[in-house]
C-alpha cells in the first residue's frame, strides 16, 4: 500500500522536520521507493530466528564506576554552553514549551 | 637532496623525524605547503589546522630534543574526517545544521593518533552526516577525485581518501557505517580500513548507526594502516565508548608473513550481479592469480543472504540515524532558527533549514519505519534476517580464512552521474554486508581499470577481530597487484617539497 502525501506529511510532524510543498512531494515520492527496496525483507519465513540488535554478542556488558568525571567528560557550564544558539543565566534558553495555553503553568 | 614528502610512507616519515633527517617541523610545513598547492584542486579538506599542526609539530621536535620518548607516528602528516572532534577545529559533518560548532572535546581516535606524535593538518570533506556515497551532499563544497578532477572522490569519507590520494597526508581517519571508508579508498586507489566493530573507539565520533559505524585509517599503503592501527587500538579499550573492545596487538607484526596454504574463499553469485563492470570484475581475476601464485587456495563459498543485506541496511541504518539524529534540536547546538513562538516550532524548523535533502530522506524513512505497526513488518524482520547473515559468514570463515569480493561495482563515476538517492544506495552492495555483521573489511587497490583508467580495487573480509590477518593478506594483495603510482600522478610533487 503507498504511501500518500498525507501519511509523509504525518511522518515529518513526527520526526520534526518542517518540510515545504515541494519537499513533501519529492519525499512521498522517495519514501514510496525506497520502501520497495526494503520488500525482499518480507518475503521471508522468520518463524523462530532470533534478532541481532548488535554485532558484538556473547560479552558482558561493561559498567563504568558510577562518579562523575569531572576531569575529562563532564563539560564546564560555560563549555556545555559554548555552542548554544541562546543562553541566560548559566541554562539553555529556549522558546515556550506548551505555548500559549501552557504559559502560566 | 631535496625530497617531497608525498614520496614518504608514514613509517618513512616517523623514522626519518626519529633519526634527525628531518625534523616534524619541516614535514608539517611541507605538508601545509602540499595542502595549499594541491588542495584549490581536490578540495578534500573543510578546514586546515595549520596552527595545531605546527605546535604539534613543535612539541615533537622538543621532545626529541630533550631526549624523550616520541610516538611511532612521530611527525606522520594525519588528518581526520569532520565528524570526529578535536578542540581547536570546528566539527560541522559538513553540514548547514553545525556550520558554527566549535569542538569542545577530543575524540578519542584523534587523541591516540596525537599522542602516537602525528601533526593534525585538518578535518576532511564528507557526505552530509555521513549520508552517502561520493561525497556530493557535502553542504558546502563537493571534493574532486585526485586521479580525475571530474570524477567523485566515492563516500561518505571521500575527504580522508582523497587527501592520501593526493598526497596531502599520510594517513586519514574516516568513519564505515556500510561502506564509507573501503568504498572513497576504492575509488581513490589508497588503502581503507573498515575494523570489526568495537576495535576503534567511536568516542567522539558524530553517531549515524550505533550498531553498524566503525572508525578507521586510510593509507597508501598497508603498513601504513597497519601502523596507524597500533596507534589506534595500543592504549587497549576505551572506557568513554561501551563498544569498545580490547585488542591490542602488534597489526605490523605479520604482515610480511607468507599466505601459502591459507584459503581464500569467493561467492560466484556477487560476481555474476547485474552492475559489476568488467573491470572491477577483472581486477578480481588478476587478485586471484596473485593469490594462487603466492600459494593460497581458492575456493568457492555460499552466502546464502546476502542479496537482502542492501535491504536490512536500508532499515537498520535509517532507524538508527533517526534516532541519533534526533539530539539536532537547535537548543543545546546547532543551527537555531530564531523568533520562533514556541519550542516544537523552533525545533522543526532548525532542523528543516539545518539538514540536507539526504539528511531528511534518511530520518523520515527511518521515523516511518520505526512507527507503529510498521516496526513489525520491517524493523524486527531486518534484526532476523541480519542473523541469517551473520550465520551465513560464520559457516563460510569454517572453510576460508578472508572473503574476496569487489569493494564497489564501479570504479569512480562523474559528478551528478547519479542523482536517484536509491540508485546511489547501490553502491554499497559489496560492503554493507559486513557492516551489518560486525566483521573487519580492507579495500587494497590493484592498479587501474582498462575502461575507465581510474584506480580499481578488490575488498577482503575476515572474521571479528582478525583485522590483522586481514592487513596480512592485503599486504599480500599488495605484493602480487603491484602498482605504479601511489599518489594521484597529476597531484605528485605538487608543492611539499621537503626542505
Amino acid at each position: 500500500m503507498a504511501l500518500t502525501r498525507e501519511d509523509v506529511a504525518g511522518i515529518a510532524e513526527y520526526a520534526r522536520i518542517a518540510l515545504t510543498e515541494d519537499e513533501l512531494t519529492e519525499m512521498t515520492a522517495y519514501m514510496n521507493e525506497a520502501v520497495d527496496m526494503l520488500q525482499p525483507i518480507r518475503e521471508y519465513d522468520l518463524a523462530g530466528v532470533e534478532p541481532t540488535f548488535h554485532p558484538i554478542g556473547d560479552l558482558s556488558n561493561v559498567m563504568g564506576e558510577d562518579v562523575p568525571d569531572t576531569d575529562v567528560r563532564a563539560l564546564p557550564i560555560d563549555v556545555a554552553l559554548h555552542n548554544a544558539g541562546s543562553s541566560r543565566d548559566r541554562s539553555f534558553r529556549v522558546p515556550s514549551i506548551l505555548g500559549d495555553e501552557g504559559g502560566d503553568r | 637532496m631535496a625530497r617531497n614528502l608525498d614520496e614518504l610512507t608514514a613509517a618513512e616519515v616517523a623514522t626519518g623525524v626519529h633519526a634527525g633527517d628531518f625534523t616534524a617541523t619541516e614535514v608539517a610545513r611541507a605538508a601545509l605547503d602540499a595542502v595549499e598547492s594541491r588542495d584549490p584542486e581536490v578540495q578534500a579538506f573543510l578546514e586546515v589546522s595549520a596552527d595545531l599542526a605546527l605546535a604539534a609539530a613543535a612539541r615533537t621536535d622538543e621532545r626529541i630534543a630533550a631526549g624523550e620518548e616520541v610516538g611511532p607516528l612521530a611527525g606522520v602528516p594525519v588528518a581526520f574526517k569532520d565528524n570526529m572532534h578535536l578542540i581547536g577545529t570546528h566539527t560541522t559533518c559538513a553540514s548547514k545544521m553545525l556550520e558554527n560548532y566549535e569542538s569542545v572535546f577530543t575524540a578519542t581516535c584523534v587523541q591516540r593518533l596525537l599522542d602516537a606524535g602525528a601533526t593534525p593538518v585538518g578535518k576532511t570533506n564528507m557526505d552530509e552526516f555521513a549520508f552517502g556515497s561520493s561525497t556530493e551532499s557535502s553542504a558546502f563544497h563537493p571534493t574532486c577525485n585526485p586521479w580525475d578532477t571530474g570524477r567523485v572522490p566515492g563516500g561518505s569519507s571521500g575527504g580522508s581518501a582523497a587527501a592520501v590520494a593526493a598526497g596531502e597526508v599520510q594517513i586519514a581517519l574516516g568513519s564505515d557505517t556500510g561502506g564509507s571508508i573501503r568504498q572513497p579508498a576504492s575509488f581513490c586507489g589508497v588503502v581503507g580500513l573498515k575494523p570489526t566493530y568495537g576495535a576503534v573507539s567511536r568516542y567522539g565520533v558524530v553517531a549515524f548507526g550505533s550498531s553498524l559505524d566503525q572508525v578507521g585509517p586510510f593509507g597508501r599503503t598497508v603498513a601504513d594502516v597497519a601502523l596507524a592501527m597500533n596507534a589506534l587500538c595500543g592504549a587497549g579499550r576505551d572506557p568513554y565508548d561501551s563498544t569498545s573492545q580490547e585488542c591490542a596487538v602488534d597489526f605490523t607484526e605479520h604482515l610480511e608473513d607468507p599466505i601459502e596454504g591459507k584459503t581464500v574463499g569467493i561467492v560466484p553469485e556477487l560476481l555474476e550481479m547485474e552492475g559489476l563492470t568488467a573491470e572491477c570484475r577483472a581486477a578480481i581475476d588478476q587478485t586471484r592469480r596473485a593469490f594462487e601464485d603466492q600459494g593460497a587456495k581458492v575456493v568457492e563459498i555460499d552466502l546464502p543472504n546476502i542479496s537482502s543485506a542492501v535491504a536490512a541496511y536500508y532499515v537498520i541504518g535509517p532507524c538508527e540515524a533517526f534516532s541519533n539524529l534526533a539530539r539536532f534540536d537547535g537548543v543545546r547546538y546547532g543551527h537555531q532558527e530564531q523568533g520562533c513562538a514556541t519550542l516544537a516550532e523552533q525545533t522543526s524548523l532548525s532542523r528543516a533549514h539545518g539538514f540536507g535533502a539526504e539528511a531528511k530522506r534518511r530520518q523520515m524513512l527511518g521515523a516511518y519505519l520505526l512507527s507503529s505497526g510498521v516496526y513489525d513488518q520491517y524493523y524486527y524482520p531486518a534484526q532476523q534476517v541480519r542473523t541469517l547473515i551473520t550465520q551465513d559468514y560464520a559457516r563460510a570463515y569454517e572453510t576460508c580464512d578472508v572473503i574476496m569480493l569487489p569493494s564497489s561495482p564501479n570504479t569512480a563515476f562523474r559528478f551528478g552521474e547519479i542523482s536517484d538517492p536509491t540508485a546511489m544506495y547501490a553502491s554499497d552492495m559489496y560492503t554493507i554486508s559486513n557492516n551489518i555483521v560486525g566483521n573487519g573489511g580492507i579495500s587494497v587497490p590493484v592498479g587501474l581499470g582498462a575502461d575507465s583508467g581510474m584506480p580499481v580495487s578488490v575488498q577482503l573480509q575476515g572474521p571479528a577481530f582478525k583485522d590483522r590477518s586481514l592487513l596480512q593478506f592485503a599486504r599480500a594483495v599488495e605484493r602480487g597487484c603491484a602498482r605504479d603510482a601511489l599518489v594521484a600522478p597529476g597531484l605528485a610533487g605538487k608543492g611539499g617539497e621537503l626542505a
